[in-house]
């Protein structure tokens, strides 16, 4: 039974994204109302406190929050940094801990709503026969050269200008910098049917400027992700935020050696965030800071145990080649899916009673 | 030496004026950051005859303590309740003075909304200003809380706009009118806002009455200062007579503008499509890629 509904480690990701996208954008039906009932407000995966209809929320949002009102503006009014002001956010990041010390990074790959909209828009994309596009050389170019962008936003957004601002030396209005340029804010309150943060803030010009910006990324994003697999996460600042912490998770892809790969590159060909250090590398550069522990390489992987997803000293999920056979029958590394067989279903009971006859 | 100190020079310099521009800007906030309405000219006027609990003027940073304003009611004292803490911190009553009642959260450290309730009593009549005050620390949710009957006739919101969150102009909202604890159905309710709107109201058989928030801000107070700030007051009231006794109770709480006076989506869907336009040439078929999919089939 439970091998007929999970018959692969995709279909129990994809029945976890499901379920999750439901928590994190309409789980307040079933946590409650109050933000004081939600899972947690420190959640590694981009959850929008802007949606009413939550069951938790994103740690990047108490973050700025506390680097510009607890720390920025406590400074300014005892001209000295204490370690009362900077306590409330290492409980916000032991908060954030507590969650993310059980499956690490899965929580982009498995949890995050944003993450979760993009593979589907990019499964549309793969039905439609749309292209694959790689950040590699002789397509978008090296992958390499987008990584810091992500760096920069987390520093940039998420603690420097709140810090700045809580100081008084940015204006107001740049107090949490990242919610207001975060396309998941428009896409999970655009699914509860809320149309005010697509709507842009034109009594403010830096909330319209930064607001045009969440904008344009989010169209970016709806198009680009028919052809270029998960292009906000490439970016996102909750990526590099967990990176910092992905090595103190038991929760890891491990790849101890390349003494059976082949090399043959399918498991960077299969990765949503088309990585090659999975494919070139081993043991600890082989997890990246860009995966989001997605398990498609560990899918894809033709080798007997060459990569695995593991928690601890247990293996979670192994390659192997009879897996990857089975596997590419009904979908290529890149996502491209094998045409619905609609005919073989019609013909079995007909095939059915032919044998009973 | 020289090379040593021009770098103390200058990170001096510039903390100096970082904590100089830090405090103009914090000034400015703090004559600002009063309680929304309270700080605004004119909102000492009466607007409504039923009784209040009218928040004072704060300071900012005070994240564990408040002022209330009683107002159409004489009461000695107002009672908070909490949603957790200290059993002796659950139900606290605090003197009223001139300058109105200062509250405080159970302790400290917890905060979340709490529950105040004036009440004037005669023979004839039980008059109950209620309201709830939100304090800016971690808390239970006043779910439980609101649920314990604390007077004869009450007007229970169900829910309280979530926590750092307002009533709205045009949103809907429930509200419980509840007798000795149990529901009352086909009780009439009025809402009065300062703005001079009046809303009848009545529940349901399960003692709830659904309330449309007027949209009836002035442009004048829509358009002024930052989008949090622009608040208005407003009260529910209900009342009832039983052996002999009149029950009047208010709940009175702040909502604010219709956040769409001053958003627009048509902008926001412009900027949509152009990142949209912007994505269009990543779905150019290559023809790489299309052949780096079949090797595997």
């Amino acid at each position: 039974m439970l091998k007929a509904l999970f018959p692969t480690l995709s279909r129990v990701r994809f029945m976890v994204q499901v379920l999750m996208l439901f928590l994190t954008v309409y789980g307040s039906v079933v946590v409650g109302h109050y933000l004081a009932d939600k899972i947690s407000s420190s959640l590694p995966a981009l959850s929008c406190a802007y949606d009413q209809m939550n069951g938790g929320y994103c740690v990047l949002v108490p973050t700025q929050h506390m680097v510009s009102h607890q720390i920025g503006e406590a400074v300014v009014r005892a001209q000295q940094l204490t370690l009362q002001m900077v306590l409330p956010l290492l409980m916000v990041f032991l908060s954030f801990f507590a969650f993310f010390f059980v499956i690490g990074k899965a929580f982009c790959g498995w949890v995050c709503p944003l993450g979760t909209l993009q593979e589907w828009i990019g499964k549309i994309g793969r039905r439609f026969h749309i292209g694959v596009r790689r950040f590699a050389p002789g397509d978008l170019g090296d992958i390499r050269r987008v990584r810091p962008v992500k760096w920069l936003l987390l520093l940039g957004l998420v603690f420097l200008l709140p810090l700045l601002t809580g100081l008084g030396v940015t204006p107001h209005s740049l107090g949490n910098p990242f919610c207001d340029v975060c396309p998941s804010r428009i896409a999970t309150t655009l699914l509860t049917g809320n149309t005010e943060e697509l709507a842009l803030r034109i009594d403010d010009g830096w909330k319209f400027g930064l607001g045009a910006i969440a904008n344009i990324l989010i169209g970016f994003t709806v198009v680009g992700a028919l052809a270029l697999r998960l292009p906000f996460c490439r970016i996102c600042p909750l990526l590099a935020f967990n990176s910092v912490f992905q090595r103190l998770s038991p929760m890891r892809l491990a790849k101890p050696s390349r003494t059976n790969c082949g090399t043959c590159r399918i498991c960077t060909e299969s990765c949503p965030m088309d990585i090659p250090e999975i494919s070139k590398e081993e043991g600890r550069k082989a997890y990246n800071e860009d995966c989001t522990l997605c398990g498609r390489c560990t899918e894809y992987c033709p080798q007997d145990g060459v990569i695995k997803l593991k928690w601890g000293s247990f293996a979670l999920f192994s390659s192997s080649r009879e897996y990857y056979k089975a596997k590419v029958k009904g979908e290529l590394p890149d996502g491209t899916v094998k045409p619905v067989k609609f005919v073989k279903n019609a013909i079995k009971p007909a095939s059915a009673a032919t044998d009973a006859a | 030496m020289k090379l040593a100190v021009q770098p103390l020079t200058i990170a001096m310099a510039l903390a100096a004026w970082l904590a100089t521009a830090a405090l103009a800007q914090h000034e400015l906030h703090a004559a600002s950051g009063q309680s929304a309405a309270a700080a605004r000219p004119g909102n000492e006027r009466i607007w409504t005859r039923q009784p209040l609990l009218l928040p004072g003027r704060t300071t900012r940073g005070e994240r564990s303590s408040g002022t209330l304003i009683p107002q159409g009611i004489d009461a000695a004292h107002v009672t908070v309740f909490a949603a957790e803490g200290p059993a002796e911190g659950l139900r606290v009553d605090y003197p009223v003075d001139a300058a109105g009642a200062k509250i405080a959260s159970v302790t400290s450290k917890i905060g979340n909304y709490h529950w105040v309730v004036a009440r004037e009593e005669t023979p004839e009549l039980v008059k109950v200003a209620s309201t709830a005050w939100y304090f800016n620390n971690p808390g239970n949710s006043p779910k439980d809380m609101l649920a314990i009957p604390k007077h004869e006739l009450e007007i229970v919101p169900t829910p309280l706009p979530r926590e750092r969150s307002r009533y709205r102009e045009a949103q809907k909202w429930e509200f419980q009118v509840r007798f000795d604890g149990k529901p009352l159905p086909n009780q009439p309710m009025l809402m009065e806002t300062e703005f001079g709107s009046r809303l009848p109201a009545v529940t349901d058989a399960r003692g709830v009455a659904t309330v449309v928030f007027p949209r009836d801000f002035t442009p004048q107070v829509a358009g002024a200062g930052d989008e949090r700030r622009r608040a208005g007051h407003f009260v529910l009231t209900t009342e009832k007579a039983k052996d002999g006794r009149r029950y009047l109770t208010a709940f009175n709480y702040q909502y604010t503008q219709d956040p769409e006076r001053n958003r627009s989506v048509a902008w926001g869907a412009a900027f949509g499509v152009l990142g949209m336009v912007a994505a269009t040439p990543l779905l150019r078929r290559r023809k790489s890629s299309t052949e780096g999919g079949s090797e595997h089939a």
